[in-house]
């Protein structure tokens, strides 16, 4: 087993290092959404000028989620759209991205746009990160490049984390003088962690 | 340059710390990293929950309280079918309330009527993929009014453990560094994967909203 040693540490340290600014901003986030009010009165959201234009037509395509990215690309607006809404004379959607919300509402007898921004800073940009790709809206979500980059690195962040906890098993159980304090570690993230889901199941 | 007993005091728990703190978390990052996995994929066949989901509806009479003030009317009513977990969504009016409770993996949308006493009760219950799922969310929060926080002693309990969990995790990154440091001529290459990281984390935090 000692021969692995050296090749086990290494892959530990560059992949322990390379994902740690991930894992930080999974961390950041937790504390995020489970202080919410008290980060609102921290850092308030900043609703910014209101736009409106007028466009020379609304570029209609075969899907909402078409329209919608042809409506963002004429107003030169990148982002993840989230959801779409639609009626006979209006369509109006957010565009998102990590830290500002966009909201477009188009009203389409008169060609007009009005666009609102609301920046939310980087802590709350964490917690979008967090959720996304997430459960919902399934068939609309990876609409943007950054996003399906995300979506590759925040599933690679996962698998390399379950790696990283095999490795470090391993490493661990190679230092003898530390065998028996990590034993007791694990014991009692275990007796925790049973002790919780007991609680909450 | 010499290395001072503080410095190296340091380094010493430094490590210490980054591997048993690593082991006791071991249990809740496999959590955490498999529902976040379920959460993201939920295409995947093999963890449908939705589908699976079972549901029943009963009805119950209930005793109401003399005051028809809507955190008493819940507290009794909670306490009368024996059900415990985070209550929301919470509506009044004259003649009914309606309220959720929820543990993970099993709500409960309770309508209770007023004029006849009646609670009805429409329950579902997900298998095993969604208290996952569910558990991994399960903070209490509420997105109309971010500062009430959790209602349930358990909610509160778990939403601790996880800022500890958290908390944890930002120490054992910290801690990588400061041990890689240590060991940086070895490993040459840390300074570039690190830089990297950095800036693949710094771009989509700080950077994207801004292009």
């Amino acid at each position: 087993m000692k021969k692995y040693y050296p090749l086990v540490r290494t892959l530990h340290l560059y992949f322990g290092l390379f994902i740690s600014p991930f894992v930080l901003i999974f961390s950041v986030s937790v504390l995020v959404f489970n202080h919410a009010g008290f980060l609102d009165r921290l850092t308030p959201v900043k609703a910014l000028p209101v736009e409106k234009i007028k466009l020379d037509g609304i570029p209609r395509d075969t899907s909402d989620l078409l329209t919608a990215k042809a409506i963002i690309a004429k107003l030169g607006i990148e982002g993840e759209i989230d959801f779409i809404s639609i009626n006979e004379d209006h369509i109006s959607f957010p565009v998102l991205k990590p830290g500002l919300r966009t909201k477009i509402e188009v009203d389409t007898r008169t060609d007009s746009v009005r666009i609102s921004r609301q920046e939310e800073g980087s802590l709350r940009a964490t917690s979008y990160l967090h959720t996304m790709p997430g459960q919902h809206n399934a068939r609309l979500r990876g609409n943007s490049i950054f996003l399906k980059i995300w979506k590759l690195m925040a599933d690679g962040v996962v698998y390399l984390l379950l790696l990283l906890t095999a490795s470090g098993i391993f490493l661990w159980w190679c230092l003898k003088v530390e065998r028996r304090l990590g034993l007791a570690a694990i014991a009692l993230g275990v007796l925790l962690f049973s002790a919780l889901l007991l609680l909450i199941f | 340059m010499p290395t001072t007993p503080l410095v190296k005091a340091l380094n010493y728990w430094n490590r210490k710390l980054h591997i048993h703190i690593g082991l006791f978390l071991l249990f809740f990052i496999w959590l955490f990293a498999c529902s976040g996995l379920l959460l993201n994929h939920s295409s995947w066949k093999f963890a449908s929950f939705w589908e699976e989901r079972e549901q029943t509806t009963t009805q119950t009479p209930i005793q109401l309280p003399a005051t028809l003030d809507s955190t008493l009317v819940i507290r009794q009513v909670v306490r009368q079918l024996g059900i415990a977990g985070e209550v929301s969504e919470v509506k009044m009016t004259l003649d009914s309330v309606d309220f959720r409770v929820t543990v993970p993996g099993h709500g409960r949308n309770l309508h209770v009527d007023f004029r006849n006493g009646l609670c009805t009760q429409k329950a579902f219950r997900f298998n095993l993929w969604g208290k996952l799922r569910t558990l991994h969310t399960f903070n209490g929060a509420s997105k109309t009014h971010p500062e009430s926080g959790p209602n349930w002693w358990v909610t509160t309990t778990w939403v601790l453990a996880m800022d500890g969990i958290a908390l944890g995790l930002l120490f054992l990154c910290v801690s990588s560094w400061v041990m890689w440091y240590k060991v940086r001529r070895e490993f040459a290459w840390g300074a570039l994967v690190l830089g990297l990281g950095l800036l693949g984390a710094g771009y989509f935090v700080f950077l994207l909203r801004m292009v």
